[in-house]
């Protein structure tokens, strides 16, 4: 369903601190796979081996001309538990003006770059397939 | 339009919804049903519904196909659960789970809705108060085009139609229940249920048992797209037949669904044997006929007593459709009545359904992981 050629930089948030990605006692290298560039980040070595809970995912999904509330997501993930394990994706089409709040809120957040013109929905698929948990939640943002 | 004593307004939206924030939680449980699930989703998406009043929950069921992605597109929420598939009963329980709304509506993987469908299934909850689950019926319009699609739902659907209104046909396809209804029934039963069979009638029947009103509305009907051909219909009257005959109980189900199409292939055998009796009698008494003949009384005793079956085809696809559907109905009619007598033979040497070993015996020591362990009802 994706278009061809979909370029997509998924990335982790650079504030995160030394210790948070010391916990994922993976290695991280940016790699091209099948056109597109993705962080390969053996995410699924954090969980290895049979879990007790379920792995939580939340995909924040910003075509162009969208944003979202800072505040709404840290909410969402509020609503969690053990909001510290949830994995925050965002996936943004072209270049996002505003996400440095969110950045500052969300711990370890990844973000997804696309070109700009990725619709919604291919952001939403291209989230997934990225996404290592098995309990996805997937928020859009609203048009500005 | 009068739906069962509500009124469904024509502006699509039930009066309670838009004020009060998600009502409704969508769950469709998926396998493998990356071909349908856009048309799927994009239906629900497309219900007359204020879109802050629902949520989807698509739940994986293992696919290998890459459902999850698709669902992604369209969903809310999507649950992947692993391993090897536990069937629809433990994957919906799992949606159920994760939902927010008071109320649940559960969709399949391959049924497309109207956009008036779930709007007005809420509506029948939301304005009478006697009424705690209520489903769609199936129209006869299979979204695949060949022979024996078209004949297994209209078979499905003559069922339905004959047999709607308050029963524990609790359709699997499209229906909705109060949340707190379903989870004082019990949920659905995962631990017997592991493939697509009759979870959701098993269920019906337990809401009625607990006094919970469930119709099955015949004007309300979806869509399904689901292929069919001679094999996979033979297993599937199998299956539904030997469920019924070792877990469920024939009479019993049989007063709670009427409908189910196993009553509906079964019902009229006992007639035709019976008549047939009667004929192979008075035979005795007259010079042996010719060996056509007897094929051609016997004949006639099926034909006379699916008599109303084959009307049905008749005035839905035709004349000729009736008559090319016969055979294929004598044959369903054969492979569920072997079903039957193997499902009490089943049961009487083993005992009900149950899971495998491993899965008892991680039931047995209550072990916590994830996906869970089915759970006994």
């Amino acid at each position: 369903m994706l278009r061809a050629g979909v370029d997509a930089i998924l990335y982790q948030d650079s504030l995160s601190s030394p210790t948070d990605v010391n916990d994922h006692e993976s290695e991280q290298s940016l790699v091209m796979q099948e056109d597109r560039f993705v962080l390969t980040q053996a995410s699924s070595a954090r969980y290895a081996g049979p879990r007790r809970t379920p792995r939580k995912s939340l995909i924040v999904v910003l075509p162009e001309n969208h944003v979202v509330s800072a505040d709404l997501v840290v909410e969402r993930l509020s609503d969690e538990k053990d909001s510290d394990q949830v994995d925050v994706i965002l996936a943004c089409a072209g270049q996002p003006s505003s996400i440095a709040i969110l950045q500052r809120r969300v711990r370890d957040l990844q973000i997804l770059l696309a070109p700009a013109g990725t619709s919604g929905e291919d952001l939403r698929e291209l989230a997934m397939n990225q996404a290592p948990g098995d309990i996805v939640t997937l928020l859009s943002g609203t048009p500005t | 339009m009068n739906l069962g004593g509500a009124q469904y307004s024509q502006s699509g939206s039930p009066r309670q919804t838009a004020s009060e924030g998600l009502l409704l939680s969508v769950i469709v449980s998926t396998l493998n049903s990356k071909s349908t699930l856009p048309r799927v989703l994009a239906a629900i998406r497309g219900s007359e519904l204020p879109r802050k009043s629902y949520e989807i929950i698509v739940v994986d069921d293992a696919s290998a196909d890459g459902s999850a992605a698709i669902a992604a597109r369209y969903a809310d929420t999507v649950v992947k659960l692993t391993g090897h598939p536990a069937g629809p009963a433990y994957a919906r329980n799992r949606g159920v789970e994760l939902a927010r709304g008071e109320i649940i509506a559960f969709v399949d993987g391959d049924v497309v809705v109207r956009a008036d469908t779930l709007p007005r299934l809420l509506a029948v909850l939301l304005e009478r108060s006697d009424i705690d689950a209520v489903s769609a019926s199936r129209d006869e319009s299979a979204g695949a085009p060949n022979f024996v699609s078209q004949y297994w739902n209209i078979l499905l659907s003559f069922g339905e139609q004959r047999h709607s209104g308050r029963c524990a046909q609790f359709a699997p396809g499209c229906g909705v229940v109060r949340r707190a209804a379903f989870l004082s029934a019990g949920m659905y039963d995962e631990w017997r249920f592991d493939t697509a069979s009759m979870e959701s009638v098993e269920l019906g029947e337990r809401l009625l048992g607990a006094g919970h009103g469930v119709i099955l509305s015949p004007e309300l009907t979806v869509t399904h797209l689901k292929e069919w051909d001679f094999r996979s219909v033979c297993q599937e009257v199998w299956r539904r037949s030997r469920v019924l005959a070792r877990s469920l109980g024939y009479l019993r189900m049989s007063a709670a669904a009427p409908g189910e199409v196993v009553f509906t292939l079964c019902r009229t055998l006992i007639p035709a044997v019976a008549l047939l009796g009667t004929l192979l009698l008075a035979a005795a008494f007259v010079p042996a006929p010719h060996p056509s003949a007897k094929f051609g009384v016997a004949l006639a005793a099926l034909l006379l007593t699916n008599l109303p079956v084959h009307i049905f085809y008749a005035n839905t696809r035709g004349f000729w459709f009736a008559i090319a559907s016969a055979p294929l109905h004598v044959l369903a009619q054969i492979v569920a009545a072997m079903a039957l007598c193997s499902g009490w033979i089943l049961r009487d040497v083993f005992g009900d359904v149950s899971p495998d070993a491993t899965t008892q015996a991680y039931s047995e020591v209550g072990l916590e992981i994830w996906p869970p362990v089915p759970r006994r009802p």
